[in-house]
């Protein structure tokens, strides 16, 4: 069952193929289908590019530049293997490393992370899919 | 202070207060200074094994987070007109 939060749409169409190209949603804020397991159903999120996106994973660029800025913390070198599934712990960050790290994120979303989520986060994707979550707000 | 030994969680909780409250500040070269002691000083003091100089860093740190607090209001009551050069610069940046 798809609710959508502002009235007034006017989409002929509602496909739910994913990557879509740019599509010009006006007056429309999101369109939701509440599944369970939101794993395969895209979300229509209205973002700064006015792009349709998968839900089930972080977007590419959030997890980018958290790679980007855990190399600043940790002095990694420009061509360090990191990716989504990095654990800090492996890349040589102790815990005072992690909160720098979060600290970092907060500023470079704009965001503010609870003490207990912050204290919960191990993987690049974590902090990823976290950021996500807080930038949706 | 507490007579139990002070646990991980709560240094780590004690190092994002003084990192979030030296944010705060305006004046970029206080803020950078902040920041910088308190990386130094936690880093210096993680070696550390036993319980009674511990608690004796983190009673310290406490107090020091204090004083960050204090100063914060201190410094955005006396904010001088002309922003530093680096605050400009560092807000072209960003922008």
């Amino acid at each position: 069952m798809a609710s959508i939060t502002r009235a007034s749409v006017s989409m002929p169409s509602l496909s739910t193929s994913v990557n879509q190209s740019q599509r010009r949603i006006s007056g429309m804020n999101s369109v939701s289908f509440p599944v369970s397991g939101r794993s395969m159903i895209p979300s229509l999120r209205l973002q700064r590019g006015l792009q349709v996106c998968c839900a089930c994973q972080a977007k590419q660029e959030t997890v980018d530049k958290v790679v980007a800025i855990v190399k600043k913390q940790l002095a990694l070198p420009a061509d360090a293997a990191v990716n989504g599934e990095s654990k800090f712990a492996a890349l040589g960050a102790d815990s005072l490393d992690t909160v720098e790290i979060v600290m970092g994120l907060e500023e470079e979303f704009d965001i503010t992370v609870e003490e207990e989520s912050a204290q919960s986060i191990t993987t690049v994707q974590e902090a990823a899919d976290m950021i996500e979550k807080l930038v949706e707000k | 202070m507490a007579s139990t030994s002070v646990s991980r969680p709560q240094i780590l909780s004690l190092y994002r207060s003084i990192l979030r409250t030296a944010r705060q500040f305006t004046d970029y070269n206080i803020r950078q200074y902040s920041r910088r002691r308190a990386v130094d000083g936690f880093r210096q003091n993680g070696g550390l094994t036993d319980p009674s100089s511990i608690s004796a860093a983190f009673s310290d740190g406490e107090s020091q987070l204090q004083v960050v607090k204090r100063q914060a209001v201190v410094y955005s009551l006396y904010a001088p007109e002309v922003r530093s050069v680096m605050e400009t610069y560092l807000a072209g940046k960003r922008s």
